[in-house]
């Protein structure tokens, strides 16, 4: 139960301590994101974060604890239950010359900004030819039984806006260096943090000041010459261990980590084809109009005659993510899954 | 999803000329696309039939013998040598479209998996020989003759006869299926006990069913009515 | 033409005896139309036209036992002309527009035009051909992926030849990898006659452009494709060895007063006309006197024709990122040496920057290439076709020399000649590099530098 409770998160009440890089210097994903916050903070006194129970309370899954006692209420601000007020808070500010770090505490609730976010912060820069280096943080994604309202993979509603980068990182590593480079960017982005990986996955975490992840760039997770696995979020831990399953049975799968969603890079996914011709997409956003919808099309497009198969999906269906573990399991893509859908590509 | 099939089951035994004659159009109006797939059952008259492979000295009955005992000798367009068809020998002939890359072995094995099908729902053990002959045997002889040809290249024509209580001393008349040393054999005598057509029939059609994935309805009547009114003709 | 084969009527029936023609040569046809009856030692068919036309060849007897995939007829196709050809389907039209090279422009062999040319654009991949001729191997085995179909078309294969295990029988990646690893082809590449122009000589034999031959790759080796660039300069440069006689002569040259001169001018020189001094302006001011007085080396072959050019037009050849080009210096004849020297800078300059016009890579009429810089002393290049001579300018370098029987300490510099002994013979060849020594050592370029 408490585990649940720790991977759901807790607003307001309860969350457990961030906790620290171990011993031998691994950081959790939440540490990852933790330090990168701080340490752009430091760096530069125009960067300040706002959001609901950030300050005081510090976070709903601790990710700014601490940091009021630093940084003071002025750059930590508690705001109001209002998410609309805080994308335009964030808006408002990055005009005048800050560089503002929204957090949502989860991202099934930036829907209640939707209009700031998709209307306002996305075209901007287009429309008054101001920048607007604001970054929207906030946890997503499935597989921790937090039910259909603390759940979801928002990406594709806000990719489909366009003018806002987004990343979906899947290491701490990652997620530290693309979350300095968003706030060091000048245009809107939203960094999606996904929950069920906030505490499960620790690894050494670059401590330079300056280490930076670019933005939309993929990386090859594991080097495969049969199927290509393209994913991002948690799916790339899923996908990890089914490409080790796989590997005992001698089918090579290749995982490649898109990292940044919106714009992504097409080069990386495109060379992983053509070196194993075979593609599966695999996404936790919905399956249609998901973000592997257009990755799927752009390697029909791009690939055609680099492709030995067809190119397939596999990505939850669109419903609400249900709260019953075993149907929340069938909803979301499984390592089982994963395995038997590159083994009938391998063997298509 | 079975695809649909008729299924023709003209009555009586079916004069061979007639019957040659009424498959011939089927398989043409098949080749046309004008029918579905279809498997005609029936019986025919004592006849022995020469496949392209035949040998005149494989026909050990002189012609007015043949006659006198009631038969007829024609020779075909299938492959292979001579064969006898009569009464008690359920006689199948599928007009099947084999498409533009047809598979004639995977046809053949197919129909012989038919075959040993339906001789398993009636208890008979039997087996494909396919070192020595196309067919169904029961160790050294045969119980189901094969014989098959395609209409340009696509369209099966001819078929299966397997012998339930045919009166196997015709065979005497001819080295079957150019086989010398080999003989033949029927459900009846394999078993002990009279099985009729009427009895093995639904087996086969089920077993045809299942192995080619068709689900069979009835043909016209005016379909079946082409075998009788040819039957009349001739 | 359509060649009829001996149908596969499965995986287990290997061959096929002809009955009876059906059809016979000179027959009119309609697509589906029985041509010949088959038997095989499982079922007997008759095999249907898969176009309407006239039968123009029977290749086979009645009675005839053949393996299956054997060409047994051919039928001209309804409106093509009726002629007999090989028992072979033609290369699909594209394949041989495809590979081919860029079509040689008329300029010089060896001269790239920096521009550049977008490949052409790969052929559209013929399924109804390749479809056409690959067996039924399973219910599978008629699917060919994009991939399957690209490679096969790559390396000219006949995927009929191939034999799928994947499921189905579908023919895999790795099927037809595996038949490019071991070598095999299954069919002949389509092999691409390039004619260079202007040679006035035998058509040299032009390398087959479709590498149909597979890789063949070590632990740490990379294949990297051509670019155009690369291929054009292969091509040249193969097509000049092939359709010049080359001879090559060399001569040493004392240019220590040259040296002397340009470290006591070379600031001013600089200052004044805003480009360095380097040697190569006077080389080629050398040199366009020695053409001048031997026109036969300033020339190119024209069939039976030596023609002889009045006006000097003199190549440079310059390294850049994309590989070799050589722009010319048109009216080198009337230039003196500021105005080489400002010439070959602007040039170069505009080479590296890919800004070159094609006008301004053709026309040489002779050729000095200046390896020297990266330190060779002795080069032997390939001529610039179509000129019929190509000097070579390398390292200037300090050496122990005899003068007037004493061992003195000079710059020396090797400057040779690559000719076409098709045009010149030795006598001339080296009348006219000692010409060019000539100058060179002795002329005064002080007063042509305009200081």
């Amino acid at each position: 139960m408490s585990t649940q409770t720790v991977e759901s998160g807790a607003a307001g009440h309860g969350a457990e301590p961030r906790g620290k890089r171990d011993d031998d210097g691994q950081a959790t994903y939440l540490i990852a994101i933790a330090e990168a916050l701080w340490e752009e903070m430091e760096r530069d006194e125009r960067v300040y974060m706002l959001g609901e129970d950030i300050g005081v309370y510090g976070g709903a899954f601790k990710v700014t604890e601490g940091f009021i006692d630093r940084f003071g209420p002025d750059r930590v601000m508690d705001t109001p239950i209002a998410e609309e007020t805080i994308v335009g808070m964030a808006v408002g500010s990055a005009m005048e010359g800050l560089r503002p770090v929204a957090e949502f505490q989860y991202a099934d609730f930036m829907s209640s900004g939707f209009d700031e976010i998709t209307t306002v912060l996305s075209r901007y820069h287009y429309r008054a030819g101001v920048p607007l280096p604001v970054v929207l943080r906030a946890p997503s994604g499935g597989g921790v039984r937090a039910s259909s309202f603390h759940s979801i993979n928002p990406e594709p509603w806000y990719a489909y806006a366009g003018g806002i980068k987004i990343m979906c990182p899947a290491f701490p590593s990652d997620a530290k260096g693309l979350l300095k480079s968003a706030v060091r960017d000048d245009n809107p982005s939203m960094f999606l943090e996904h929950k069920w990986i906030y505490r499960r996955i620790k690894e050494q975490v670059p401590t330079e000041p300056d280490f930076l992840v670019p933005i939309s760039s993929a990386a090859v997770k594991r080097e495969g010459t049969d199927v290509s696995v393209i994913t991002y979020g948690a799916m790339v831990h899923k996908a990890l261990e089914a490409a080790e399953s796989l590997a005992q049975r001698g089918v090579s799968a290749e995982v490649v980590d898109l990292r940044t969603v919106y714009p992504y890079d097409e080069e990386t996914v495109l060379r992983s084809i053509e070196k194993t011709a075979h593609a599966l997409v695999l996404y936790e956003s919905y399956r249609f109009l998901g973000i592997g919808s257009e990755v799927a099309a752009m390697i029909a497009e791009k690939a055609f005659e680099h492709l030995d198969a067809p190119v397939v999906r596999l990505a939850p269906p669109n419903v609400p993510v249900p709260f019953s573990p075993p149907l929340e399991d069938a909803f979301l893509p499984q390592v089982a899954d994963i395995e038997a859908a590159v083994d009938r590509l391998a063997a298509w | 999803m079975p695809r649909a099939a008729w299924l023709l089951r003209p009555p009586g035994p079916v004069p061979y000329d007639a019957a040659n004659a009424a498959m011939h159009r089927l398989a043409e109006r098949r080749l046309a696309g004008e029918i579905p797939d279809t498997l005609i059952l029936l019986e025919h008259p004592p006849v022995f039939t020469a496949g392209r492979r035949a040998k005149d000295d494989e026909l050990l009955w002189d012609p007015a013998s043949v006659q006198a005992r009631g038969g007829i000798v024609r020779k075909i367009d299938r492959g292979g040598s001579f064969t006898f068809h009569g009464p008690g020998q359920l006689v199948g002939y599928p007009i099947i479209d084999l498409g533009t890359t047809p598979d004639a072995g995977g046809y053949l094995r197919r129909l012989e998996d038919v075959v040993i099908g339906a001789c398993a729902e009636l208890g008979v053990s039997v087996d494909r020989r396919a070192e020595v002959q196309t067919g169904v045997w029961h160790g050294d002889d045969k119980v189901c003759a094969i014989g098959v040809r395609l209409l340009r290249a696509r369209v099966t024509l001819h078929g299966f006869a397997l012998n339930c209580d045919t009166d196997l001393s015709w065979f005497a008349g001819i080295v079957a299926c150019g086989l010398p040393d080999r003989g033949v054999t029927s459900l009846s005598e394999l078993t002990g006990r009279a099985i009729r057509v009427e009895a093995v029939r639904p087996s086969v059609e089920r077993a045809f069913a299942s192995r080619f994935d068709v689900a069979f309805e009835d043909a016209p009547d005016e379909i079946v009515e082409a075998f009788t009114v040819a039957a009349d003709v001739a | 033409m359509t060649s009829i084969q001996m149908p596969q009527l499965g995986e287990t029936i290997v061959e096929g005896t002809i009955l009876k023609w059906l059809k016979h040569e000179g027959d009119a046809v309609v697509r589906d139309e029985a041509l010949f009856e088959i038997s095989t030692d499982k079922v007997d068919t008759e095999v249907p036209s898969p176009v309407a036309g006239t039968v123009t060849k029977i290749l086979v007897d009645e009675g005839a036992t053949v393996p299956v995939g054997t060409i047994v007829m051919e039928v001209a196709e309804e409106g093509a002309p009726a002629v007999a050809a090989a028992p072979v389907a033609p290369a699909p039209a594209g394949a041989a527009a495809a590979d081919a090279p860029p079509a040689p422009a008329a300029e010089p062999v060896g001269v790239v035009v920096a521009s550049s040319i977008p490949a052409p654009a790969a052929p559209v991949s013929q399924p109804a051909h390749v479809a056409a001729s690959v067996p039924d191997r399973g219910p599978r085995s008629q699917i060919l992926s994009p991939l399957v179909r690209r490679l096969a078309r790559e390396h000219s294969l006949d995927l009929g030849q191939i034999a799928g295990t994947g499921t189905g029988g579908r023919i895999t990646k790795n099927d037809v990898l595996a038949v490019i690893a071991s070598g095999g082809t299954t069919a002949a590449p389509a092999v691409v006659t390039a004619t260079a122009p202007d040679l006035g000589t035998a058509e040299p034999a032009a390398p087959p452009a479709a590498a149909a031959q597979p890789i063949q790759l070590g632990v740490g080796d990379e294949a990297v494709p051509m670019t155009h660039i690369r291929r054009a300069i292969a091509e040249h440069m193969l097509a000049s060895t092939q359709a010049t006689a080359r001879a090559w002569t060399l001569v040493e040259v004392n240019v220590d007063h040259l040296v002397r001169l340009r470290e006591r001018v070379k600031d001013d020189f600089e200052r004044k006309h805003g480009v360095k001094l380097t040697y190569l302006p006077m080389v080629v001011r050398a040199t366009v006197d020695a053409l001048q007085a031997f026109p036969d080396v300033n020339a190119r072959l024209d069939g039976e024709n030596i023609v002889r050019h009045r006006l000097v037009n003199m190549g440079i050849a310059v390294s850049y990122d994309a590989g070799l080009i050589v722009p010319v210096i048109k009216g080198a004849d009337g230039m003196n040496t500021v105005g080489v020297a400002r010439a070959i800078a602007d040039l170069a300059a505009r080479a590296r920057a890919h800004q070159l016009t094609p006008d301004e890579v053709q026309g040489a009429t002779f050729t000095i290439t200046n390896p020297g810089p990266y330190g060779s002393v002795a080069s032997v290049p390939i001529i610039n076709q179509p000129n019929v001579g190509i000097l070579s300018f390398d390292a200037i370098v300090k050496r122990a020399v005899v003068v007037d029987d004493a061992i003195a300490i000079r710059s020396m510099v090797n400057i040779s000649m690559s000719w076409d002994h098709r045009v010149i013979d030795g006598e001339l060849a080296t009348r006219f590099l000692a010409r060019v020594r000539q100058n060179l050592e002795t002329w005064d370029f002080a007063e042509d530098l305009g200081l």
